[in-house]
């Protein structure tokens, strides 16, 4: 090494760094949910669910009493004994800002397959666009968000069925009964929306590299056929 | 930073087969190194210490991805390195670094006179000042290299760059510090 670089060595040496403290327990509380699985292909999903484990052993209310886990794309869905708190909003509150279609796909970076007849995208983050949508009478919130990564999060407790299903073979996950609690992340997981609870019907589903989401007091049947329409 | 002989491949593969006992070893064995990277390339405590706790909760759950028979420690550092950087991108800003108060009186040094600690301590600062006027890549590099003492190798895992690109950054952010410091070799 040459005088400066050993000057840099000093100087790093003499560096005013925080002691570390001891995180191992909270790392083992974390991870102590599930064990990973040694083989390849299951690797990857599993470290996304785990995440969410992670995600929601950070709301204090649900510490220590997760039951399932569920994982579809972008979105993980984990059962727990006690919902966390949670604000209401309308459908049409808090989804971001409104945008032109194509000043919302320049924004996420992705090909939106939403419903090209409503006139405003709304974006929240760089990675969650939304539309509302009218069907079958009732007002419908789609969704869509990078298929890898972990963009949001549903907290469902007992009350709430959750199903797996297909659409137009792909995997799909129906929610549906009482309340869930919804959080949103964006892709560093930096932002974190205030969770919220939302008391109609989702169907989640896969639609190649994105996920799609769907909220709105529909039956089963009307959201599939929805789905199956715009896939 | 391993205070006792351990076997990593063994503890690694305990940790593998779900053996929790195994991943807390191997925390305590690295949350120091792991903190004082985050925390070099973050430079807040908070943060960094978030990125070391998501970064080890991360790693166990990609040991099934860990190359057996790969040194660990890089691949750790590079994980929590992510965490760090991606904190450091949310926040648009990082704390500057300070030198240790404590520092101007080394323990087994012969005593300074108060001239030269004082001159000791100014070229320090100015050599800090500078660093901390770098870009990103060259100050992690920096960071990486000198300040954590990695090898070559080690620096371009953590920053997930190839080996050559580790060399060139440093090039030019040594040569960027000797033209700020000027009198500088």
């Amino acid at each position: 090494m040459n005088e400066l670089e050993l000057q840099l060595v000093e100087l790093g040496r003499e560096l005013d760094v925080p002691a570390a403290p001891d995180l191992a327990p909270r790392v083992v509380e974390r991870v102590e949910g599930r064990r990973p699985f040694p083989w390849r292909p299951l690797a990857v999903a599993l470290a996304v669910v785990v995440v969410a484990v992670a995600i929601a052993f950070a709301v204090p209310p649900a510490r220590g009493a997760i039951l399932r886990f569920f994982h579809l794309g972008g979105a993980s869905v984990v059962r727990v004994e006690t919902l966390p708190p949670a604000v209401e909003r309308s459908q049409a509150d808090g989804l971001g800002e409104p945008l032109t279609r194509d000043a919302a796909e320049r924004r996420v970076a992705f090909k939106l397959v939403l419903p090209s007849t409503a006139s405003r995208v709304y974006v929240l983050g760089d990675s969650l666009a939304s539309v509302v949508v009218r069907a079958y009478g009732r007002t419908v919130l789609v969704s869509e968000f990078p298929g890898r990564g972990e963009f949001l999060e549903k907290l469902v407790a007992g009350r709430t069925d959750v199903e797996r299903l297909q659409v137009d073979g792909q995997p799909a996950l129906w929610l549906e009964g009482a309340p869930h609690v919804l959080q949103y992340f964006d892709r560093h997981r930096g932002f974190r929306e205030e969770p919220i609870l939302i008391r109609g019907n989702v169907l989640l589903w896969v639609h190649g590299p994105v996920t799609l989401r769907l909220e709105g007091k529909l039956t089963k049947a009307q959201a599939l056929e929805l789905a199956h329409r715009l896939d | 930073m391993v205070d006792r002989p351990l076997d990593e491949t063994q503890l690694v593969e305990q940790a593998r087969r779900g053996d929790l006992a195994a991943w807390e070893t191997i925390v305590r064995a690295y949350q120091g190194i792991a903190f004082r990277t985050a925390y070099l390339l973050g430079g807040s405590a908070a943060d960094a210490e978030e990125a070391v706790q998501d970064g080890f909760v991360k790693a166990y759950r990609a040991l099934g991805r860990f190359r057996r028979g790969a040194p660990l420690k890089p691949w750790l550092l590079r994980i929590v390195a992510n965490e760090a950087k991606n904190r450091r991108r949310a926040a648009g800003r990082r704390d500057a670094l300070a030198v240790r108060v404590a520092a101007e009186d080394r323990p087994g040094d012969a005593v300074p006179s108060p001239e030269a600690a004082l001159l000791a301590g100014e070229s320090r600062r100015r050599l800090l000042e500078a660093v901390e006027r770098l870009s990103d890549e060259h100050r992690d590099a920096i960071a990486c290299r000198y300040f954590l003492e990695l090898s070559e190798d080690e620096t371009a895992a953590a920053l997930g760059v190839r080996r050559g690109t580790v060399k060139s950054r440093l090039s030019r952010a040594l040569e960027r510090l000797r033209d700020e410091l000027g009198e500088m070799p």
